[in-house]
């Protein structure tokens, strides 16, 4: 079994070790003994490469890169609108989650179009205002997932999304209504880097066994890793922070 | 005012060092601010002092020492305001340790090295007759922000400087590079055979920072350093106005360090030679490679803050047998650990006879070397026992290299040295 994954802008989308939910993905696929292909799609690609592509992922980024990204991605917005639709999963952190939404304010009040495929918009209350920084975990289907976010940006979600978690420890969306990211058929946005998946294994298995039930169309059971030293690596935060896992 | 002011501030900080509450290089400086929110600004307008300021994501100390080693070794008197006291109250502080009852600098030359963010706020405060900009990467975005938002703020303050500061820029860095005053500007920066084809996947600046273009690098030394130009508006790196160095330390990164110290200096009027000869007898400064012998096992500190700092760390000691990573999460290093993740650790995942982790993040680390295929490596929390242990691995007669964040630094030297610094 093969899985193609498609990394959007990883030149330009990648300030906060995005990369590493890559690299998690990659190699959870390889010590399954999965074929696993990584295809980047660079400013300016074309865009039926987006429909070869089983899982996609997409990260932050620094406000001149996001224009670059924004400028080119409104141009295959549709076809990654009906990817979405059609239910191929996705990551997608930070800048991409919010862009993925119907708009984003900034602080001034200029209004900057999102791709309108997710029922949220964000608002940005300016400078003075606080970011929302720090360690965070939520509870989520996948469990408690744990990380770090890093955002200026207040996100909202409207009816036709469901959050990704509720907020146990941190801000999340938007620091007022205890939620954290949100899931759209097999989309996920989220504020989370640090980055999201080396340390949420039970996430990163999920991603690629949908991206596989998906492809081959039959119920996939991924064999057991071993995750010893990711339940370390969540139990230093959650113990910081006093939660139990 | 300022009288009471120096006067309370020495007092202050003989208090502190004798009552071992720190090193006293922030705190008289706080109360001075407080107490005169100018006194930066009329203590060096009332001295004769020529200042230089530092300011650059990494290098700064290294560069302030060099610099600061060159003087003296040819007869000026300077201060620095030393140990990471680079906020307005460590420079407010070195300038009431340095000033007699009149409010008057008694130095030849003032070295100042300021945060990222302090920059904009010094220069409200105090016109530099060399202002030294070493480069700009990612480091700490909970505390620093981005990148970009940092030059933007930079650009605007540095435009407002009188014609008698000289900048002296980093050439190969475009964003420092494209920096202009209303003085001169000189360029300093490496001219050898790049080690890279093409800026690393993570690097900060690969755009035109004037006309947001993509910038083509004919060469690239390490992360976005190198020789670029734009094919739209024509920017591309400076002539470099220097000649080639002694080279005290190792790793590209230092040299930088000691070009632009040697670049500074030598517009302050030091000759060549004297400068070369200064070179030869520098001493790093703490945890920036300095070496400390244990048990007559040697350990070399390399302080590894950010992923670029981290990254030229390894490349210096790719050929080391036993090496120690410690990765804390305090304010000084940054909460946020993701930058580990851009670090390139798989190419030294076959490097190292022993691999150990440590600090408050030893398993966040762990897990990073088990997705680059590190084959041996040992979580060891504690930071006592993982020295002990990694000492214990290290054969006589090689070397133990430690790269760590800047607190766990800090710990590491006092637990080998017995003594603290700060």
């Amino acid at each position: 079994m093969k899985l193609i994954i498609g990394w959007l802008y990883p030149q330009l989308m990648s300030t906060y070790g995005d990369k590493g939910n890559i690299l998690v993905l990659k190699k959870r696929c390889k010590w399954r003994g999965l074929d696993v292909q990584i295809l980047n799609l660079n400013e300016g690609f074309k865009t039926g490469d987006l429909n070869k592509c089983d899982l996609l992922f997409m990260g932050g980024a620094q406000d001149r890169q996001q224009k670059i990204v924004s400028g080119d991605l409104r141009k295959k917005a549709r076809a990654l609108s009906e990817l979405i639709e059609q239910g191929i999963p996705g990551l997608y952190i930070c800048g991409a989650y919010q862009f993925l939404g119907k708009y984003y304010k900034e602080a001034d009040g200029t209004i900057i179009k999102g791709l309108g495929i997710f029922d949220l918009y964000t608002e940005n209350p300016g400078e003075n205002i606080e970011r929302l920084i720090g360690n965070i975990i939520i509870d989520s289907q996948f469990g408690k997932l744990i990380g770090f976010e890093n955002h200026g940006g207040r996100t909202y979600l409207g009816k036709n999304i469901e959050p990704l978690g509720k907020v146990q420890r941190g801000f999340g969306n938007n620091g007022k209504d205890g939620f954290e990211g949100a899931i759209y058929k097999n989309s996920i946005g989220s504020y989370f880097h640090g980055p999201i998946l080396p340390k949420n294994p039970k996430l990163a298995d999920h991603l690629i066994k949908l991206a596989l039930e998906k492809k081959y169309n039959s119920p996939i059971k991924l064999v057991p890793l071993e995750n010893s030293i990711e339940e370390k690596a969540r139990k230093t935060i959650a113990k910081r922070l006093n939660v139990n896992l | 005012m300022n009288f009471l002011i120096v006067l309370f501030g020495k007092l202050f900080s003989k208090l502190i060092i004798f009552s071992n509450l720190g090193g006293g290089a922030t705190w008289p400086g706080h109360i001075a601010l407080n107490m005169n929110p100018v006194f930066i600004k009329e203590t060096l307008e009332n001295s004769r002092t020529k200042i230089i300021l530092i300011a650059g994501t990494n290098g700064k100390t290294t560069t302030s020492k060099l610099i600061q080693h060159i003087f003296e070794k040819n007869g000026k008197t300077t201060l620095h305001n030393s140990s990471g006291a680079n906020l307005l109250n460590g420079i407010a502080s070195a300038l009431i340790l340095n000033s007699n009852f009149f409010g008057k600098v008694n130095k030849d030359f003032a070295i100042l090295e300021v945060d990222e963010n302090t920059l904009p706020l010094a220069l409200r405060q105090l016109t530099p007759d060399f202002l030294v900009l070493l480069n700009l990467f990612r480091d700490q975005l909970d505390r620093y922000g981005e990148v970009n938002t940092i030059a933007s703020n930079w650009k605007k303050s540095i435009e407002k400087l009188p014609k008698k500061t000289t900048l002296i820029l980093n050439a190969n860095d475009p964003v420092i590079a494209f920096l202009k005053g209303n003085g001169r500007s000189l360029y300093f920066g490496l001219n050898e055979r790049s080690n890279l084809s093409q800026t690393e996947d993570w690097a900060d600046s690969v755009f035109c920072p004037g006309c947001n273009s993509r910038l083509e690098f004919t060469k690239v030394y390490f992360s976005h350093m190198g020789e670029y130009l734009c094919r739209k508006c024509g920017f591309k790196t400076p002539k470099l106005d220097q000649s080639k160095p002694y080279f005290p330390l190792s790793g590209n990164y230092n040299k930088y360090n000691t070009l632009a110290a040697v670049l500074a200096t030598e517009t302050a009027g030091i000759k060549e030679d004297s400068i070369n000869t200064a070179l030869k007898s520098f001493n790093p400064a703490f945890g920036r490679q300095e070496q400390i012998k244990v048990n007559g096992k040697k350990v070399q500190i390399f302080l590894s803050k950010n992923p670029t700092g981290f990254n030229e760390s390894l490349r210096t000691v790719k050929n080391a047998k036993s090496v120690l990573f410690a990765l804390n999460d305090r304010i000084p290093d940054g909460r946020d650990v993701s930058w580990i993740w851009d670090l390139d650790f798989e190419s030294y995942a076959n490097s190292f006879r022993s691999t150990i982790v440590t600090g408050d993040r030893t398993y966040d680390l762990a897990l990073r070397l088990r997705y680059a295929l590190f084959k041996k490596f040992d979580p060891v929390e504690n930071l006592q026992q993982a020295i002990k242990k990694a000492l214990n691995i290290t054969k006589n007669g090689e070397t133990l290299y430690i790269l760590p964040t800047y607190s766990a630094m800090l710990e590491i030297r006092k637990i080998l040295t017995g003594k603290k610094i700060l």
